[in-house]
This record gives structure tokens, C-alpha cells and sequence, in this order.
């Protein structure tokens, strides 16, 4: 009863222009901290238990095979101390951007289109369907063939590769647009750009949110290949030259960076795109009614 | 000055079968010129559509409807037409304040005056601190106000209102209608606002228009006895009036039994 009345005044002070914030932000329980930072302490645990694991495989195993984890580490700091790093990185992180790049400018139209026009989604579906269940490395190898050992190849083996799976996360996506929503951006006369921009694409964003972690995934694995096959750069170039003189510790040591790129790149820009993207929605423990 | 005449409307809708169901069998009204026009009738029987029509979103196999204004010459340009929905139907990823420019900016409203018209109508719908929130971290009946909002911010001709309140709690509903009525008498705003509760539309009609169930035709003209700020719930003539519109729909149904 009381609480029928509390949101009665709340009703009435908003009618009469004179809230005192109902529902203006969402506010954190008490206590709020205690679970992220148990959850920061799992998350290290994990990695720990990893590392432990691989120590005990060291102890069994000759160095040859699988080198100490410390050993590894330092080897780690050597290829980033000395730069190396920055400059294979930066020549993997190149073509994995500009690959996932092409792939979302053609992805994100396509998706919709076959979203929304019946015909064109029987047109698309079958070579839609074909892309994604080639392998990356035949798509690598046509490529290179293709274009020869040049950027293109690579930029357009990642594109390739992750393309219809972009497209069909946002094709999938298309179908929980709400039709309600277009209808009203008709009764208010919205143009074309403007029904896309602000209507249609937003109601995407988690599936494209998505499709980008899954493409990322996929775009790191293509690009490696690719430069396995003959490139003079990158970090799959570096793991190549690992194996070429048997040193268990250069391709480990190479991995290891590589999926710490891969790591920030994941839960640090792509968390935060996230975040900034779908502030509009209250989080679990918003006031909301 | 602004009013809407629909005349002998007919409409048919596709049956899954092929065959063909009429839903609006020669239609005839007008609207009050400032103030608002009820359309009572039982669920299902047309009136949304007919609303839908009004917009343009449908078409009439006969008879017209015709949006009949001052502020243009009749037939040379589209009416201007506000909408307010059964379910706020707002960019939850837009603030509140952009869900109104969206309005403004389709309906081609020079970008200079939007943040004057948002302040406007944002205040009258007693909104305007929370024009920077987003309508998720609003209430239900907020919500709702915002969408009257983004219907007034374009300055429509007419408002076309498709059951507002029945979504809400009674309360919340009873709160926004008489706001409702309020801003649309001080604005003088013509509306057309359907409903299938006879004591809303007793309430916030000026004129009510009483639809048959389908094939709708229209069963009986009422107007307001009461101006728009003198009506309450609990007042006899209010009640007698709504007995008038309750008898006129009762016998509508029990022919349809």
C-alpha cells in the first residue's frame, strides 16, 4: 500500500514538472564490489593454474619441447624490448583491420538486404551459406594464388572469410526488428537514411556487437595462415621462422603476444564499444519499473 | 484551424482465403474543429484502421478522408499529422530529446527552432529535466508522455491518438488524460482519439463518434454537453452523459448477439 502510494506521488510530481529524479540513474547495491573483485581473483586463478600446468610439463619434458615458462617470458620481453614486436604486430594487426573492415562494409548491407527483401534472401542465402562453410585456409590459398604474395591476398582472405558469417549474424539480427517501430518512423515521414541510421541499425547493434567478436576470432586465425604461406612480416611469419629452427621457445614466446593483443583488443576495445554503444539500456540492477 | 471529414469510407481487407472482408461500410464524419473527436467502438471493429487511412498508411477502396486545414490549400500538400501509438513506440536508444528532434527532423522542421519546440513540449507534458534520459530509465506512464510529446513537437494539424492509455495502470491513465485534454484545450488542438471505453471517450471527447461493430458504419454523433475543463467523473452530468453513450453502444452489441 505504501509503496501504491509512494508511486502515485512520484506519477503526480512528474505531472507537474517537479520530480526529484525518479528513475533518473541507475544506483549500485551495497556491497557491489565484492563480486567483481571475486570475479577478478577466478579470472587470475585460471590463467595461474595454466601456467602451473605448463611448469610441471617443463620438469617432464626436455626444453627442446617445452621450454621453461620464465624462460618463455623473458623471451617475450626480448621481443618487445627490441621492437620487433610493434613492427610484426602492427603489419598482422594492419591486415586483420583492413580485411574486417571490407567485410563489415559489404556485410552490414548485405545482412539487411536479405533481412528485408524476400527475393534477395532466396538470391543470397545459398552463396551466403557456401562462404561460411569454406575453410579459411582454402580461402587463403585462392587468395594468394589470386593475387600473389602481396597485402591484397591478405586483406582479402580475412574479408572473405568472415564475410558471411557478418552477414548472417546480421541477416538473423534483421528478423527481431520491431515492425512496430518502422511504422511509426513512416507516420512521422522518416527519410530512408534516417529509418537505417536511427532505426534499423540500432536494433543491430547487439548482433553486430556479436558478429564482430566471432569475425575477430575467425580474422585472427585466417591472417596467420596467410602469412605462414610466404609473407616477410607478421606474427605468423615469426611463428613460421620459430618452427623453421626448431625453437619450441620463439613460437611460444610469439603466441603469447599475440594472444595478448588478441586479449586487450576482445574484452578491453570491444568491452568498451559495448558499453558505449548500449549505455541506453539499464543494467540488471537499474531502477526500472 | 483544422478538422478531418471522412466521406463514405469503404475498406476491404484480404482474407487468407482470397476472399475479401469488409471492414469500414460507408463511413461518414467530421471531426470538431479545436478539441477532440472520439471514435467509440468495440475492439477490432476499424477504427485503427480508419486511423491508419487518416495517415495514408492504408487506402480506401471508396469514399475519402480529407484532412481540411487553414494553414494549407486543400489537396496541394500533404497534412501535417502528429501520432501518438497504444505503446510509446520510442528509440529507446535515443534521449528523450532526440525522440522528439526524430519527429522534427522527418517531418522537414528547420533545425534552428527544434530545441525551442522540445523545451515547449517537453514542459507541457512535465518532462523537461529529463530530456537528456533515455526512456528505458523512465516509467511507464513517462514513457507514454514522451510519445504525446513527440506527436505535439511537430505542431500537427491534427493528433491521431490509437488507444493511449490502455497500456497503463488506471491510475497513470486517468493522471494523462486529464493532462491530455488539458494541453489540447490550451493549445486548441483538433485530435482524433479512439478508444473502446465508453468513460474515456465521455471524458475526453468533445464530439464522439460511435463506430458499429464490423462492417463498422457510424451509429450515432454525440457532443460534449461539458467543456473540456469541467468534466468530472463524479459530477451527475457527467454520469448522465456517459449512460447516453453506454445505452447507444449496448444496443449495438446486442444486435451484434
Amino acid at each position: 500500500m505504501a509503496k501504491l502510494e509512494k508511486a502515485l506521488v512520484a506519477e503526480g510530481e512528474v505531472g507537474a514538472g517537479l520530480s526529484t529524479g525518479v528513475g533518473a540513474l541507475p544506483r549500485r547495491k551495497e556491497g557491489a564490489w565484492a563480486e567483481p573483485i571475486q570475479d577478478v581473483v577466478l579470472r587470475v586463478g585460471g590463467i595461474l593454474a595454466l601456467v602451473f600446468v605448463w611448469w610441471v610439463l617443463s620438469l617432464i619434458f626436455p626444453p627442446t619441447l617445452v621450454p621453461k615458462p620464465m624462460e618463455t617470458f623473458s623471451e617475450v620481453a626480448a621481443i618487445i624490448t627490441t621492437g620487433d614486436f610493434f613492427y610484426e604486430m602492427g603489419a598482422t594487426l594492419r591486415r586483420v583491420l583492413v580485411g574486417f573492415g571490407i567485410a563489415m562494409v559489404v556485410a552490414i548491407p548485405l545482412g539487411i538486404v536479405m533481412g528485408t527483401l524476400r527475393n534477395l534472401e532466396s538470391f543470397f542465402e545459398p552463396p551466403v551459406i557456401l562462404g561460411l562453410t569454406m575453410p579459411g585456409l582454402i580461402w587463403a590459398v585462392l587468395m594468394i594464388m589470386f593475387f600473389g604474395l602481396t597485402e591484397t591476398s591478405a586483406y582479402a582472405a580475412v574479408a572473405i572469410t568472415i564475410c558471411p558469417m557478418l552477414a548472417i549474424s546480421i541477416w538473423q539480427g534483421t528478423k527481431s526488428i520491431e515492425k512496430d517501430l518502422i511504422d511509426m518512423s513512416k507516420a512521422f515521414h522518416a527519410s530512408p537514411w534516417s529509418k537505417v541510421m536511427d532505426v534499423i541499425l540500432p536494433q543491430l547493434i547487439s548482433h553486430i556487437l556479436a558478429a564482430i567478436r566471432y569475425g575477430l576470432g575467425l580474422a585472427w586465425k585466417v591472417v596467420v595462415v596467410v602469412e605462414m604461406f610466404g609473407f616477410s612480416n607478421g606474427v605468423g611469419y615469426q611463428v613460421v621462422r620459430g618452427f623453421n629452427i626448431f625453437s619450441m621457445k620463439a613460437v611460444l614466446a610469439w603466441a603469447i603476444t599475440f594472444l595478448v593483443v588478441m586479449i586487450i583488443i576482445e574484452f578491453g576495445f570491444i568491452g568498451w564499444l559495448e558499453r558505449t554503444v548500449t549505455a541506453w539500456r539499464p543494467k540488471i540492477e537499474a531502477f526500472r519499473r | 484551424m483544422a478538422y478531418v471529414r471522412v466521406d463514405k469510407a469503404v475498406k476491404y481487407f484480404p482474407r487468407e482465403d482470397g476472399s475479401e472482408m469488409l471492414v469500414l461500410d460507408g463511413v461518414s464524419f467530421e471531426t470538431k474543429e479545436f478539441g477532440i473527436t472520439c471514435l467509440l467502438g468495440p475492439s477490432g471493429c476499424g477504427k485503427s484502421t480508419l486511423l491508419n487511412i487518416i495517415t495514408g498508411l492504408e487506402r480506401l477502396e471508396q469514399g475519402r478522408t480529407e484532412v481540411v486545414s487553414n494553414h494549407r490549400e486543400s489537396g496541394k500538400q500533404e497534412p501535417r499529422l502528429g501520432y501518438v501509438f497504444q505503446d510509446p513506440r520510442l528509440l529507446n536508444w535515443k534521449r528523450v530529446e532526440d525522440n522528439l528532434a526524430f519527429a522534427l527532423k522527418g517531418m522537414g522542421i528547420p533545425r534552428q527552432i527544434w530545441d525551442e519546440r522540445i523545451q515547449k513540449y517537453l514542459s507541457l507534458v512535465g518532462l523537461l529535466e529529463f530530456r537528456k534520459q533515455y526512456p528505458l530509465y523512465l516509467s511507464g506512464g513517462m514513457r507514454q508522455r514522451v510519445g504525446l510529446a513527440r506527436g505535439l513537437v511537430i505542431e500537427p494539424e491534427v493528433l491521431l491518438m490509437d488507444e493511449p492509455y490502455s497500456k497503463l495502470d488506471h491510475l497513470t491513465a486517468r493522471k494523462l488524460r486529464e493532462d491530455t485534454l488539458e494541453i489540447c484545450a490550451r493549445l486548441k488542438q483538433t485530435a482524433l482519439l479512439v478508444t473502446h471505453d465508453v468513460e474515456e471517450a465521455a471524458f475526453m471527447g468533445d464530439r464522439i463518434v460511435i463506430f458499429s461493430p464490423r462492417p463498422a458504419h457510424i451509429a450515432d454523433i454525440f457532443d460534449n454537453p461539458l467543456p473540456p475543463l469541467e468534466r468530472d467523473v463524479d459530477d451527475t452530468r457527467f454520469i448522465q452523459f456517459k449512460k447516453k453513450l453506454l445505452q447507444s453502444v449496448m444496443r449495438l452489441v446486442k444486435e451484434e448477439v
